[in-house]
């Protein structure tokens, strides 16, 4: 239902947007935390969802992977990048 | 034939026609578009399928082969209830390949085998054809093809009781956390152990594989012979850059022993800085610190080096699967050719080859004639490190008064003056 | 062409010797014909030859855009020295199931990768794809473009996603294989492509699929879920052929044995002596199973394949959670379903995978394995609970020898509640 999912999405973002002040990325599990009734599976669409809307990033350690709000944890990959 | 026709609609279930059109360098260029990255843009469209290139005798044969034989090492001769035969040629490669030799071996694919190769599970390559006279020139052509320094380009064996070619990861070629190198030890010990590789003379398969950290993203753990990379020494925390580059709740969290606490320190400057500390003895060397935070490197010269467990096996033949063992705790990286890595690989194969029966498995040969004499016969020290204190450790002490009187405990009854 | 710098590499030279295929040749011709990046990525293997420590560091970069896997982000510690390998990252490319591929392919795929980076690969990475070595990350995207438009290909898995699903060549070219295992491979990877792509889950998630319990794809000791196939009937003897085996017109297990003299083949001792469940026997002169008892080890059968044949009602055991020892130990997988029919569109077998799936995400901690989740749990919880099998004999290797299972308080009549005056009345405190 679209009107869910847009809600949903609401949810995760403003619950990334508490979150991200003091811990930038957050596992998968964590976006979860954004609406315990919800089926993970749905949070999911809405994570997503929110990735092709560029308003949430994923970073991925090559084994696990986090998500971030776009931006959110952008001085690392700056450290990393040498041009 | 295969009944595929449910999957027609994939986007890969045939690619021939686009495989027939040339590549075009500028298509990306001129149509894909940063700003709008969901234009066009096509996803999950998953593999191609499979069946569009396989050769036309086992789009023929699928499911209806009869039985299989080895006609010498790395030529397997295939019967079908339809009366086809096939013969596979299995050559050695050694993963890490560049276009160069890919396209090479397109060629040889076309000019012998109807364009078609496969690889295997364990890095070989496979080539297909149906009759004498081709199998004949193919093998003759994979004899004399060369690389400049005199190394065969694709050398022809590892099937049947012999040594397979060798699973392995990145090493120093492309990964962050490797405590040696991959490429470079497999080059060693199978130029060592070529002899096993194109032939059949061993008393069972050997499979010997290799993984350059702890992580194991070859999952050698149940090999015959396991090449382990490990690490010996704590990572580093560099205090002035790791708020920089780090999460440090990351890095917390990424280790297994929970050995990283938070830690708040003041550096010569004066700046008070949030940072970690290790508790060190907790320690297990494995990296995903570094991976989560680049400010705690742990490569070192010194601590790193080569770990070799052996008597796994993955097979359900005869025992059941099992895991390698410890057997040498550590041996330094000996660069370039890892002789100590290969004379240790040289005394194990040797002495399974003489003493194990036929069809036996290295690990049920050690299991039989006792691990005791395991290591006398392949002349290796016993160390505490075999002796396991990690988790689920008591399943593996010896809770039996049957063992075997061995070089070990001769020494201990000297030693005892009886 | 801007000039050509070999940087000097006399350790790695040594590694040019010898009759095994050696990569530095390869990669040092690839070099020679003009491709700086190749040797520097030699330079930069010298210089860690030398200092026995590594030079790469790692990038965090994930994906091309909506995936959260499929790259693997690489950077050079020493890019003033080695420029063109700066940013080194690498694609995994879903590779059609049991690795089959064709010149056409290769080539094209070959012009794609010389053009969009260094022309490295491997084939393949441990889990099965093909694996592009080293591109900038400018390329990620044009890469994924030019994949998807001009070869309708598509990335590999990495992260906490489902890594991508592999399987032996199973009945392509295998008389053994009692499961289509390329099919079975495909599908799923099909199936699951949003999985694939789209980490929601603990961690990272493996299907292998072996045709039978040789398991040729290390299915019980690389994946979380393991497909392995088996039969229900009886192995198929063809007495005349197991005669020819004895009387020495055909070599044992297919001339495995070939350059070494063993002595004549001896049915009794190589075979019947060797079958760990003892289930053979001869009868005059044929040779009896009684299938009951048989294991379904392949011994038999690998050694005279051409007397000996899987049976014809097939169907895999399923078996869950192994891993490599980080972070427990090692696990291997462990039997979960004895035997399941596996034929399109595999449905009892995905209802599995949901029921598997939803428990592992919900109760599943982060980077907590599917095989971590169980021994956490336990066993008997998770296939009881969560699946709704029903335990049996076969779940586990002999039973527990301590006396501690958790009732539960349903299981007691009465329950828990009980009344303390009534226990006082026939007990004084």
């Amino acid at each position: 239902m679209a009107a869910d999912i847009e809600e949903l999405k609401k949810k995760v973002l403003d619950y990334m947007a508490k979150k991200s002040k003091f811990k930038p990325k957050m596992y998968f599990k964590d976006l979860c935390k954004a609406d315990e009734s919800a089926k993970m599976r749905e949070i999911k669409k809405a994570a997503s969802a929110l990735v092709q809307e560029e308003k949430v990033e994923y970073w991925s350690s090559g084994s696990t992977t986090l998500y971030s709000l776009k931006g959110a944890s952008s001085k690392e990959t700056d450290t990393f990048e040498h041009d | 034939m295969i009944d595929t026709s449910m999957y027609k609609d994939d986007p890969g279930y045939n690619i021939q026609e686009k495989l027939d059109i040339p590549y075009d360098p500028t298509l990306a260029d001129r149509e894909y578009n940063p700003q709008k990255p969901m234009a066009g843009r096509l996803t999950d469209q998953g593999p191609p399928h499979y069946e569009q290139f396989f050769p036309e005798v086992i789009k023929k044969n699928y499911g209806k082969w009869l039985t299989h034989e080895f006609v010498q090492s790395g030529v397997i001769k295939y019967t079908s209830e339809t009366g086809d035969l096939m013969w596979v040629v299995r050559c050695a490669t050694p993963r890490l390949i560049t276009t160069n030799l890919l396209r090479e071996i397109g060629e040889i694919a076309d000019k012998f085998c109807e364009g078609v190769c496969r690889w295997t599970t364990r890095n070989s390559l496979e080539y297909h054809v149906t009759d004498e006279g081709t199998l004949k020139d193919l093998i003759e052509f994979l004899n004399n093809f060369k690389h400049p320094g005199g190394s065969y380009k694709l050398p022809i064996g590892g099937t049947g009781a012999g040594i397979t070619n060798i699973v392995h990861t990145q090493g120093w070629i492309h990964c962050h956390t490797p405590a040696t190198d991959a490429s470079g030890m497999v080059k060693a010990v199978m130029d060592d152990m070529f002899e096993y590789w194109n032939s059949h003379k061993l008393p069972a398969k050997l499979r010997i594989s290799m993984a350059c950290c702890l992580n194991m993203c070859g999952a050698v753990h149940c090999s015959d012979i396991a090449l382990l990379g490990i690490h010996r020494k704590p990572p580093f925390v560099e205090d002035d850059r790791i708020t920089g580059v780090c999460e440090i709740p990351l890095a917390i969290a990424a280790c297994p022993t929970a050995a990283i606490k938070p830690a708040k320190v003041t550096l010569p400057n004066g700046k008070e800085v949030k940072t970690v500390r290790v508790n060190e003895p907790r320690c297990m060397f494995c990296g995903n610190c570094y991976t989560m935070c680049p400010a705690m490197p742990l490569a070192d010269e010194e601590g790193d080096g080569v770990a070799i467990l052996a008597g796994g096996k993955i097979s359900n033949r005869i025992s059941t699967p099992t895991f390698s063992k410890l057997i040498v705790p550590y041996i330094p990286n000996e660069l370039p050719r890892f002789e100590s890595v290969c004379k240790i690989v040289r005394n194990i194969v040797e002495a399974y080859s003489k003493g194990a029966n036929k069809y036996e498995r290295l690990g049920d040969w050690a299991a039989r004639v006792g691990w005791e004499r395991f290591f006398e016969q392949c002349q290796l020290p016993f160390t505490e490190k075999s002796i396991d204190d990690y988790r689920l450790a008591y399943d593996t002490y010896h809770t039996t008064t049957q063992f075997k009187w061995s070089s070990h405990t001769d020494k201990l009854m000297k030693e005892a003056g009886y | 062409m801007a000039d050509l710098k070999k940087h000097d590499t006399p350790l790695l030279d040594e590694l040019k010797k010898g009759p095994f295929p050696s990569f530095v040749d390869d990669l040092e011709t690839r070099g020679k014909g003009g491709v700086q990046c190749c040797y520097d990525l030699l330079g930069q293997l010298e210089l860690s030859y030398v200092h026995k420590e590594t030079h790469w560091k790692h990038g965090g970069i994930v994906g091309v855009f909506g995936y959260g896997g499929g790259v693997i982000g690489r950077y050079s510690d020493a890019p003033e020295q080695f420029p063109t390998i700066a940013h080194f990252h690498t694609l995994r490319v879903n590779q059609p199931a049991s690795k089959f591929y064709n010149s056409k392919f290769l080539n094209k795929l070959c012009d794609m990768w010389d053009h969009r980076g260094s022309g490295v690969t491997n084939f393949h990475g441990s889990t099965g794809d093909m694996i592009l070595i080293g591109t900038s990350t400018d390329e990620l995207e044009p890469t994924f473009y030019d994949l998807s438009h001009q070869f309708d290909m598509d990335l590999g898995g990495s992260g906490s996603n489902l890594r991508t699903p592999a399987c032996c060549m199973g009945k392509a070219r295998c008389e053994y294989s009692c499961l289509d295992t390329q099919a079975i491979c495909y599908d799923l990877t099909m199936t699951y492509q949003d999985e694939l792509h789209r980490p929601a889950f603990p961690y990272k998630f493996k299907f292998k699929v072996s045709g039978c319990p040789n398991d040729c794809v290390a299915a019980i000791a690389r994946s979380c879920t393991s497909i392995i196939g088996t039969w229900r009937d009886n192995i198929r003897i063809d007495q005349k052929a197991v005669q020819a085996y004895v009387g020495g017109e055909i070599p044992p297990n297919a001339g495995a044995f070939s350059d070494r003299d063993w002595g004549a083949f001896d049915l009794q001792k190589e075979v019947i002596d060797l079958c760990p469940s003892g289930c053979m026997y001869m009868d005059g002169n044929d040779l009896k199973i009684d299938d009951r008892e048989c294991t379904r080890c392949m011994h038999c059968i690998n050694v005279m394949p051409s007397a000996l044949r899987t049976g014809v009602d097939c169907g895999a055991t399923i078996l869950n959670g192994a891993k490599a020892p980080i972070l427990e130990g090692a696990q291997m997988s462990t039997l979960i379903i004895p035997f399941i029919k596996m034929e399109y569109p595999y449905e009892e077998f995905k209802d599995y995978v949901d029921l598997m799936w939803d428990w592992w995400m919900e109760e599943g901690k982060n980077r907590e394995r599917l095989g971590e989740l169980i021994q956490r749990q336990g066993l008997a919880h998770y296939i009881v609970d969560i699946l709704g099998r029903e335990p049996i004999p076969q779940h586990v290797k002999e039973p527990r020898s301590n006396p501690y299972p958790f009732w539960k308080e349903e299981e007691v009549p009465g329950g828990w509640k009980r009344n303390l005056a009534d226990f006082r009345a026939r007990h004084l405190a």
